[in-house]
């Protein structure tokens, strides 16, 4: 099992028109300064080594000066020398909003399927999550969106229904095409003025 | 595979019948001549002489010149491929092995050892380790239990499957007690050569078999499994129900997703986007069964509730909230005839308490202005039988509405024995009566989303349309 890049990840998802949050891989603090243009950014260390990122203290929030940045960065880079070979990802920083989580798993028996679920730190402590085996039907979709406890949350209307419900057939369709992709990882997914941002992508073959 | 002549046969072969009754081909013998099979029956034992149970024996199969189109194998574990490779060579069309001793105890040799056998004679095998077959209608019983220790339910429409012989007779005993018929019970254990897929595609055409339930613990051809699951739901309900939910995948996971996909909820999403029913317990394995065997589908989730007792009314509304449902509005129209119909001291509005005085009259009222009401869906009648207005004419009236009216009713009727004869009249009769509201609830629930998913799925791939 091995987890690709993130940004091949980003890019191969972005082809199908399921779309993450702006990042870019930074060398320097410079090129991350350069990056952010003045607009908050996230700071990340990309290792194979590294599962749970927030655990380990390998992401820096919320950084818009240029002097944090540079100390954002000198830090992971400090701490990202046990973990080589790395990389630092600057991502630009979403909106609050509501964290949901997409994803794909592969069952030895049945296949592929696709999961929605309530996010962040809630996807442990709720377990409220909807999966359907692929391809899904948008009835399938609607259906997922349906069964969520969470549903008033994270779909209050119509509008923001079909909106998951768009996202979920995308990403079913993603995953069935990729055959030798067997787990999906859009977590969290950030919902905030009528769209979504992917902020964290994982794609395991 | 096809099952018909082990479903139907003209001529079985008891392998390992006995005059001991404490041999289980004794048993099997004794209930084929109970339950009054109409075919030939050939008792089999390499040690017979003479008659068993007044029947002629055979010591060997190829020793029957007919044909025998099912042989019951119950012979010792380790003599059993041999036992079912002459019933190849005499050409046996099919057979039920019994007896357990398989790779349910780790003899995974001796089960291949049967699976080609199986395979060389081209013969439907069911079992090994499992009860087989009882079939009311045709007068089939391969089961090992004795008849006086199971109740055994009628001739009706449910059709039932289990992987675990326990857990089949359990369920065979309780349905008895249910009031709704049985139309097979295929109890198939280790799934060796007949599986949970061969199975559900018969019974999917099988026109006696209106509804079915079943006990599964894994699938074994996952593909074929959600294949076969949406042909099936397209044309019947199927009740089912998961063991061995809380086991744990061993899988370290890579993601959340993985952790949280462990091998339950993916059963549990195959279940649900190919529309069955999912029963949490064995009780709700019989509560949804009876609903799907009488009622017509629902396509809407707006109830009524009449009830003779107004506290159950409160928890029957509660219990239609808490599954998604919720209580009908009532017409203007509907609300002028009851005003009319009903004395003063009953409120017109749903859940709609008619008081404890309640009599035949009342219920008859109610029911005939509120089935003809375009605003409700379905029924929720709840007959308190404590109350000195319900009798036998109030069991009678929930009857002749629960049974000619063309929206699906259900009857709330908790207590004794004395409540337990009505419910047994109105059970036989096809109303299917629960003992708590919130029961009543579940089931209307299940009965309206297997009605929303089969419109859905007929839409989508009933005409031909690929499930894309």
């Amino acid at each position: 099992m091995e987890l690709i890049d993130y940004m091949e990840a980003y890019n191969m998802l972005k082809r199908r028109g399921i779309r993450a949050i702006d990042a870019k891989y930074v060398g320097s603090s410079d090129e991350a300064i350069r990056f952010s243009g003045g607009e908050p950014i996230v700071l990340k260390v990309i290792s194979q080594k590294a599962m749970h990122k927030t655990k380990s203290g390998l992401v820096a929030l919320g950084l818009e000066k240029p002097d944090e940045i540079k100390s954002s960065f000198s830090d992971l880079y400090r701490k990202a020398q046990k973990i080589k070979p790395y990389r630092i990802l600057a991502q630009k920083m979403v909106k609050n909003g509501i964290e949901i989580i997409i994803g794909g798993n592969t069952d030895k028996q049945f296949g592929k399927f696709v999961l929605l679920g309530l996010g962040g730190i809630y996807v442990e402590t709720f377990k409220d999550f909807a999966m359907r085996s692929c391809p899904i039907n948008e009835y399938d979709a609607r259906s997922m969106v349906e069964q969520l406890r969470s549903k008033k949350i994270i779909a209050p209307d119509g509008k923001s229904e079909r909106l998951l419900v768009d996202l979920l057939l995308k990403v079913s369709k993603f995953f069935m095409s990729e055959e030798s992709i067997t787990e999906l990882d859009l977590n969290p997914v950030i919902l905030h003025d009528d769209t979504y941002s992917a902020v964290d992508l994982r794609l395991i073959r | 595979m096809n099952l018909e002549r082990m479903m139907h046969p003209k001529s079985v072969a008891i392998i390992g019948a006995s005059s001991n009754p404490d041999k289980v081909g004794h048993i099997i013998l004794q209930n084929y001549i109970d339950v009054g099979f109409s075919g030939k029956l050939y008792p089999v034992n390499i040690n017979a002489e003479g008659d068993i149970l007044g029947i002629k024996s055979y010591k060997r199969i190829n020793d029957i010149k007919n044909a025998v189109d099912l042989a019951v194998i119950a012979v010792p574990a380790a003599t059993v491929p041999s036992v079912l490779e002459e019933c190849g060579r005499a050409g046996v069309k099919s057979a039920v092995v019994v007896s357990g001793g398989f790779a349910e105890v780790g003899e995974i040799r001796l089960e291949e050892e049967l699976a080609g056998v199986a395979k060389k004679y081209s013969m439907p095998v069911l079992g090994p380790n499992c009860l087989g077959i009882m079939d009311p209608r045709a007068r089939i019983d391969t089961l090992f239990l004795p008849t006086f220790k199971l109740d055994k339910p009628s001739i009706g429409g449910v059709s039932f499957v289990s992987q675990s012989g326990a857990v089949g007779s359990t369920i065979l005993d309780l349905i008895s007690h249910e009031g709704f018929g049985l139309a097979r019970f295929i109890s198939y254990g280790n799934a060796t050569v007949i599986d949970e897929v061969d199975i559900l595609n018969y019974l999917a055409d099988d026109d006696d078999t209106k509804v079915i339930i079943f006990y599964l613990e894994g699938a074994k051809r996952g593909r074929d499994f959600i294949e076969i699951a949406k042909r099936t739901t397209l044309k019947k309900p199927v009740v089912i129900i998961k063991g061995g939910k809380t086991e744990e995948g061993a899988k370290a996971a890579q993601s959340h997703t993985a952790s949280l996909a462990g091998s339950y909820q993916t059963y549990e999403a195959i279940f649900r986007q190919f529309g069955f029913t999912i029963a949490n317990d064995l009780d709700e394995l019989l509560f949804f069964g009876k609903i799907f065997d009488t009622q017509p589908l629902c396509r809407g989730n707006r109830i009524a509730i009449i009830t003779n007792g107004g506290g159950t009314g409160v928890l029957a509304t509660d219990g239609l909230y808490e599954n998604g449902l919720q209580v009908a509005k009532l017409s203007s129209q509907s609300n002028a005839a009851l005003r009319k119909a009903m004395p003063p001291i009953v409120n017109i509005r749903l859940p709609m308490d008619m008081a404890g005085d309640a009599d035949d009259k009342r219920f008859n009222a109610a029911l005939d202005i509120i089935s003809n009401d375009p605003g409700v869906d379905a029924i929720m009648a709840i007959a308190l039988f404590q109350t000195p207005g319900a009798d036998s004419r109030v069991a009678a009236s929930l009857i002749h509405y629960g049974t000619s009216m063309k929206k699906p009713m259900v009857v709330v009727s908790p207590g004794g024995s004395y409540t337990e004869v009505h419910k047994r009249m109105m059970e036989s009769s096809g109303v299917p009566v629960y003992d708590s509201p919130e029961t009543a609830a579940k089931a209307l629930k299940a009965l309206i989303d297997y009605s929303n998913y089969i419109d859905n799925a007929k839409r989508l791939y009933g005409s031909g349309k690929e499930h894309k």
